[in-house]
């Protein structure tokens, strides 16, 4: 067995050298070859965490909430384990731990911070244990691969269940997450607690119209995006909880996001340098998880101002003076935001949108037409939207039956021909919007053009108050 | 005016099934023909004489299991109207739902609204994938192509299929057929949604709801460019492109 986990985590290092060499990221390749080689690697590696693994689940936002807390076990000088750029299968979650081992196999770290696929959960977490499982909300996703939301969540709640020394930290503001309360696992929820001006996204894409107990239509006493929101059942009772960490304000400035928390009955201030009202979200996750983990509010607050978005997550580059941003787009819900924020300003912009269909995507691209586009047409500041990807002309197809003027519209399917020609926009700022495959081959073209912007050095010093 | 329905739009919309509504709507006001979408909910009455273009979509199983229960009270004004030539555009549930009765893997048949001569029986594995067919509008042979993913398995009795599967696996991935067609009624397993890049079949449905009024004139010509290219990446990608 020696031998093979050694020539396992052999064969995976170097297949880690050459996904590098070839310019890819070695995000997964290392994982697929030692798993082949040694199925139990996982175990093995995983088992000699010393405080054990926390995983974060659900449909949007794990990313960014994964690199966020790293960021704040690191400032503890904690060494961890962590698949930060979002290769959330089992391939990339063995790959995250290679890349920490020894030849023999060893780990000396003290966390392992793993985002983990809604699908993959269930496999995930079954070999990990985690202490600690936050989930973000779930939202219409990839449903050729998983058939259908409800079977998600089922799936993630039967996995709870047989983890007996989890800790859970739940978004109360999703009724679907906000049910997994009933696991009777200990749980901290978190949510925002005042109305932030979101409206019910139409009946379109909001994804849990009806109570998980009883069937009933939910009410809303207000909403933030999607289902997300006050909800309660007028049928059974099941309501919103009491969010133990808890948004009070939250503001949008030059780029930064300031809020106001109650972490329990603490009060502290947290500036986010990032833009994106679901960073709340994300962070008030952290802050969450920091519950279950003992962490004072004011040191995550500290931790997360200097927070660095990990690729697409709303990544900022600078091209010719002019901000470029690069964010991921892979459901309706995340999309909807993403236009929020782009409808956010009425400087003249330029956007790319590209849309691949390979798995990693999801292969069925009928999600986009859930994407509220329409509210795009009347916005004469977008000077042109150039469509790339595998399925550039469907993305075109959408925007023109959204009233977005085909004058405005592109196609150019290969990325580095669309990406130079978005950024020879004449707008005073550039979109730039992925889908998952479609995100690295752009970053690597950007990358050629633009150089990456350190947003935590504009940063305003962190204030506290209790 | 014509007036367009969207049957159960909170329960019946998966996979981007309001891209149909919207592209039947699009498509009659660059025309210049108007048209107006009413939405129809748990409870509410409707009445299909109105009605010019209904559409039923997709849902959950769990979405679907409660709207049957309403719909039941409009089966026969339903089964009326569509003998007296209403225009329908059944997707994947909404399909299933028309027909004889649907049988799960366990446990006894659910009835539908039995309205189609047509039963569903569930199968143990889900077709999902990118498809193209084959159909005759106004003896005109278009390929139509969509993405299916479903686990029951449609069966035909004594009614035609909407078209012949050229890749994808169709009303039950065995005897070739997608889709069905009876009077103004176009049942698909096609989502993608269906009718922005297959613009033929939408014109083809405008056409005839616009000679149920009465109004039996050629459609104005537009530029079909983008809907075009979006329908040949696939017909490409699946090596059925014609000539």
């Amino acid at each position: 067995m020696g031998i093979r986990l050694t020539a396992a985590i052999l064969a995976g290092k170097a297949a880690y050298c050459v996904s590098r060499l070839g310019g890819g990221k070695g995000s997964s390749l290392p994982g697929v070859v030692a798993l082949r080689i040694y199925p139990g690697i996982l175990r093995v590696l995983a088992g000699q965490v010393e405080n054990g693994a926390i995983v974060v689940t659900g449909t949007n936002g794990k990313t960014t909430t994964n690199n966020m807390l790293a960021r704040v076990l690191e400032s503890y000088g904690n060494r961890l384990v962590v698949n930060r750029e979002g290769a959330n299968l089992m391939n990339g979650v063995t790959a995250a731990f290679l890349k920490e081992s020894s030849l023999r196999g060893c780990l000396n770290r003290h966390w392992a911070l793993l985002e983990a696929d809604e699908a993959a959960f269930p496999y995930i977490a079954e070999i990990v244990k985690p202490r600690v499982v936050i989930v973000t909300n779930f939202f219409r996703d990839q449903l050729d691969r998983y058939g259908e939301l409800d079977k998600t969540v089922s799936l993630i709640r039967t996995t709870l269940t047989k983890l007996s020394s989890a800790k859970l930290v739940l978004n109360a503001d999703d009724p679907l997450v906000a049910q997994l309360a009933d696991t009777g696992l200990p749980r901290v929820f978190y949510g925002v607690g005042v109305p932030t001006g979101g409206k019910e996204a139409g009946g379109v894409t909001r994804e849990a119209r009806f109570c998980p107990y009883c069937g009933e239509n939910l009410s809303y006493r207000y909403y933030h995006y999607s289902q997300l929101g006050a909800y309660r059942c007028a049928g059974c009772g099941f309501v919103r909880p009491r969010p133990d960490v808890e948004a009070l304000g939250v503001e949008v400035v030059d780029g930064v996001t300031r809020c106001k928390l109650r972490v329990g009955k603490k009060v502290v201030s947290v500036t986010l340098p990032t833009q994106g009202f679901y960073n709340v979200y994300n962070a008030l996750a952290v802050f969450g998880a920091g519950v279950q983990l003992g962490i004072a509010p004011g040191a995550t607050a500290g931790s997360l101002t200097r927070y660095v978005p990990a690729t697409g997550r709303l990544q900022e580059f600078i091209y010719k003076g002019r901000p470029v941003y690069l964010n991921l787009v892979k459901n309706p819900a995340g999309f909807n935001e993403s236009l929020n924020l782009l409808c956010s300003t009425r400087e003249p912009k330029d956007i790319l949108i590209a849309l691949n269909d390979n798995s990693a995507d999801g292969r069925d691209v009928s999600w986009i037409w859930d994407v509220d586009f329409e509210r795009l047409q009347e916005r004469r500041e977008i000077l042109r939207f150039v469509c790339a990807g595998r399925r550039a002309a469907e993305m075109a197809l959408r925007l023109k039956y959204a009233g977005v003027p085909v004058q405005r519209i592109a196609v150019s399917p290969g990325f580095a021909a669309g990406v130079r020609q978005v950024l020879e926009g004449n707008g005073s700022v550039v979109y730039l919007l992925a889908t998952y495959t479609a995100l690295w081959p752009v970053e690597k073209i950007l990358r050629r053009y633009a150089k990456e912007s350190n947003v935590a050095d504009r940063l305003p010093s962190l204030s506290h108050s209790s | 005016m014509l007036t367009v329905c969207h049957l159960y739009p909170t329960l019946l919309n998966l996979y981007g099934d309001r891209g149909n509504i919207i592209a039947f709507v699009r498509r009659c006001r660059w025309r210049g023909i108007p048209v107006r979408v009413r939405e129809v909910n748990l409870g509410e009455t409707v009445e299909f004489k109105g009605i010019d273009f209904l559409f039923l979509g997709g849902g959950s199983d769990r979405e679907q299991g409660i709207l049957t229960g309403d719909l039941r009270r409009h089966a026969s004004a339903l089964a009326a109207a569509i003998e007296e030539g209403l225009v329908i555009l059944a997707i994947c549930g909404g399909y299933q739902l028309l027909g004889l009765y649907y049988q799960p893997l366990v446990g006894p048949e659910i009835p539908g609204l039995g309205i189609l001569d047509l039963y569903t029986r569930a199968g143990t594995k889900r077709l999902i994938g990118n498809v193209v067919i084959e159909t005759k509008l106004d003896g005109e042979k278009v390929r139509v192509c969509g993405f299916e993913n479903h686990s029951g398995q449609t069966f035909l009795g004594n009614i035609k299929p909407l078209g012949r599967v050229l890749k994808g696996y169709g009303n039950n991935g065995r005897d070739g057929f997608e889709g069905a067609r009876y009077k103004n009624v176009f049942c698909s397993y096609l989502h993608g949604p269906l009718l922005p890049k297959n613009p033929a079949l939408t014109d083809h449905l405008i056409r005839l709801a616009l000679a149920r009024r009465g109004m039996d004139c050629p459609l104005s010509p537009l530029d079909d460019s983008i809907e075009h290219l979006a329908n040949k990446v696939m017909l490409n990608r699946l090596g059925v492109a014609k000539g």
